[in-house]
């Protein structure tokens, strides 16, 4: 398990791109065990809320699954 | 515009060119342990409420007990069942989106509100028979005799909608044979419930209901003898005859539900009619041990076997080939 | 602008309406934008899907690409295939779009060794969901997740599938596909939210030879058969339409694919199915000889146990 923290960019279904501070964007997927629902993730990415998440690298896939989505801040 | 070599006719699977040997379809994303399961469970239990009606209706002597005891296993299809078939949802807690609508072209959502209305009908005949006694309780009587034929009717959908389940699918193997695999899961789930109700008059020494039940047992084994030749029958037809010869093919179907739970227990239960009653207590009784772990096999089976050839290209290509297409009506 | 470029630009006939954005850089989404990329305008209550015509298919995978980009779907199957140049391998809940490499073998079944000039041995194929007229995945859904859109699109609906997992067998094409990540069924949304928006799909407008064409379905089932027909005349004896009413690869019930092919080979050699039909058909059959073997039995036992009253 490890965190990233960033800005919530592109939502796409259960899947959003996540734009940490070095600027790196990342491809996460919300876990089926995670607390948040995909319909969710669109108000992350209209506020471009600062959020961190708890994720594990994805096997065969170039992505993270989320297993915890904590919204820091939502900036407008 | 078809200069390569075309599929062989007849019987055999596609030997023509495909897409480097790569699956041209996906298998059913289940458990097929805990599908198979609940098929089972789910057979096992609508087959033992239907019989507990027509006992119930038949009031034959000796039958008391029968009754009572297919509505307790009839309890298994809305605990274990239900249990097993939510454990088998990738995104489980939302099991419940499955009541939200009613679509007569999936068996799946249709097997839902069967599920639905055998639960709640079994619950009636069960609080009947453990609470109608009970002062003050006693409008539950009433109430399980009206659950009576509701539990049994959709009982016997229950004991049969996964061959259908199955059949409505692209899977090569079930989607063969609809008809066959109905009977044969039918009828393995009459096998299955007359076997463990003969189980549990033997554990009460009532073995005379035992022997009735082991009779009926008897010709839904022939039933599903005859259905499971019709299923090889077609599905050498239609070139997937090698899906048998998967292990799992040859473990679970020829040897788990066809020698075991089906020709075993029809030898032994044969010989017990032949035979005088108090001879054949034990080998009875490990023909309906036989019969249960073949029903189970069966589903398990059905379903290990129906992957495989959704993952061979060359059976679920042959079979999906315009000679296999159903007549126009 | 100068002369020679006004003329360059009546040359490849671009829309008229192009030429109220000249600019590189626009303020938003350009009104009804799907009109200048590909001439159809986008309207709810309409037929909409793709032809792919795999002839003029180059295997450059910008199709792959700008659906994963658009879609954000994550790279899967990290690796090589280990056979020609298609290292996606299929369709799956993270690939929507998979580009099939064929390359002929000659009757001997060894690779040809002499070519025609200006002719390849290579077949191409962009392989996508085919949104089905009567989509088996949308009638094997028990929840409602899988749904018809305004533009008679097949779409799953990720707030209410529960990944049961019963669209997968459904698929007589082997498309949908559950992500066991997310727990929920994936497949092409034909790019719904482009449509909704007026764009034109991302692997449609990414497209450089337009192999795949966007369109309205009757509109493209009749530049579809103009094509076949000219692809004939030209000496392409193996043209013809996979999807088209149906025709092959629309049999068995299933009606016509929203989403269909020009093919010049058996369809077994792309990896699809001659004659698929239609699961939802054998409902009833299965159902009904299930209830009648129960029903038989039933009275059997009824038999049974009334003779046998001692």
């Amino acid at each position: 398990m490890r965190t990233l923290e960033g800005i919530v960019t592109v939502v796409q279904e259960g899947r959003f791109l996540l734009t940490t501070d070095d600027g790196s964007t990342h491809l996460l997927i919300l876990s089926h065990a995670a607390a948040a629902e995909p319909h969710q993730l669109a108000a992350l990415q209209r506020a471009q809320s600062r959020v961190r998440a708890t994720c594990r690298p994805a096997p065969d896939l170039i992505g993270w699954v989320v297993r915890r989505l904590d919204v820091l801040e939502a900036t407008a | 515009m078809h200069d390569m070599p075309g599929p062989a006719q007849g019987g055999s699977a596609y030997d023509g060119p495909t897409y480097y040997d790569r699956p041209s379809l996906k298998p059913a994303p289940f458990n097929t342990t805990v599908v198979g399961g609940y098929i089972f469970l789910a057979g096992l239990a609508g087959a033992a409420q239907m019989l507990a009606a027509l006992v119930r209706r038949a009031r034959p002597p000796g039958f008391r007990r029968v009754a009572r005891t297919g509505h307790a296993l009839s309890l298994l299809a809305p605990t274990l069942g239900a249990g097993l078939l939510i454990y088998d949802l990738h995104t489980p807690q939302r099991f419940a989106n499955m009541l939200r609508i009613f679509r007569r072209t999936s068996p799946m959502s249709i097997g839902t509100w069967v599920l639905m209305a055998f639960s709640g009908s079994s619950l009636a005949t069960v609080a009947a028979d453990w609470l109608g006694r009970v002062p003050g309780l006693r409008w539950l009587r009433p109430l399980g005799r009206a659950a009576e034929l509701p539990a049994a009717v959709s009982g016997a959908a229950l004991g049969t909608y996964t061959a259908s389940l199955l059949s409505a699918t692209s899977t090569p193997l079930w989607a063969a044979t609809p008809r066959a695999l109905a009977v044969r899961f039918g009828a393995s789930s009459v096998a299955s419930a007359c076997a463990a109700l003969s189980l549990a008059e033997r554990r009460a020494d009532n073995h005379r209901t035992a022997r009735d039940l082991d009779t009926l047992a008897l010709a839904a084994l022939g039933v599903e003898l005859a259905a499971s030749l019709a299923c090889r029958r077609r599905w050498r037809a239609v070139g997937l005859g090698a899906a048998e010869d998967t292990v799992s093919g040859k473990v679970l179907l020829e040897g788990g539900a066809d020698l075991v739970g089906t020709a075993l227990p029809i030898a032994l239960h044969a010989a017990a009619l032949a035979a005088p009653p108090a001879a054949s207590r034990r080998g009875s009784a490990l023909g309906s041990f036989a019969t249960l772990i073949g029903s189970l096999c069966l589903r398990i089976g059905v379903l290990e076997a129906g992957d495989a050839t959704a993952l061979r290209p060359r059976e679920s290509l042959g079979f999906a080939q315009p000679r296999n297409l159903p007549r126009q009506r | 602008m100068s002369v020679t470029a006004e003329r360059s630009v009546q040359a490849v006939h671009v829309h008229p309406r192009a030429r109220d954005y000249p600019g590189s850089f626009l303020d938003g989404v350009i009104p009804n934008e799907s009109e200048l990329t590909c001439g159809t305008r986008i309207e709810p209550g309409k037929s909409y899907g793709f032809f792919t015509d795999t002839t003029l298919c180059i295997g450059c995978k910008a199709c792959e690409v700008a659906c994963k980009e658009w879609n954000a779907l994550p790279a899967d199957s990290v690796g090589f295939t280990g056979m020609s140049y298609d290292n996606t391998g299929g369709l799956s809940a993270n690939t929507w779009r998979h580009v099939a490499f064929i390359e002929k073998r000659g009757p001997t079944g060894t690779r040809q060794t002499d070519q025609d000039a200006f002719q390849s041995g290579w077949l191409m194929m962009s392989d996508v969901c085919k949104h089905c007229h009567n989509a088996p995945c949308l009638e094997a859904c028990p929840t409602g997740a899988l749904f018809r859109t305004e533009f008679d699109t097949v779409v799953v609906q990720q707030d209410i599938c529960n990944g049961c997992g019963y669209c997968v067998p459904a698929c007589p094409f082997g498309v949908v596909d559950l992500n066991p990540l997310d727990g929920k069924a994936h497949k092409c949304t034909l790019c719904y939210d482009r449509l909704k928006g007026g764009l034109e799909p991302a692997c449609a407008k990414a497209c450089p030879t337009d192999s795949i064409q966007f369109g309205e379905v009757p509109e493209l089932q009749a530049r579809a058969e103009q094509r076949v027909e000219q692809l004939q005349s030209l000496g392409v004896a193996g043209a013809h339409l996979y999807g088209a009413p149906g025709g092959e690869g629309a049999t068995g019930g299933l009606g016509h694919l929203n989403a269909f092919f020009l093919l010049t080979e058996r369809p077994e050699t792309y990896g699809l199915p001659p004659a698929p039909t239609r699961p939802a058909n054998r409902v009833a059959p299965g159902l009904l000889a299930g209830l009648a073997t129960m029903a038989g039995l039933a009275l059997g036992a009824l038999a049974l146990l009334g003779g046998g009253r001692r």
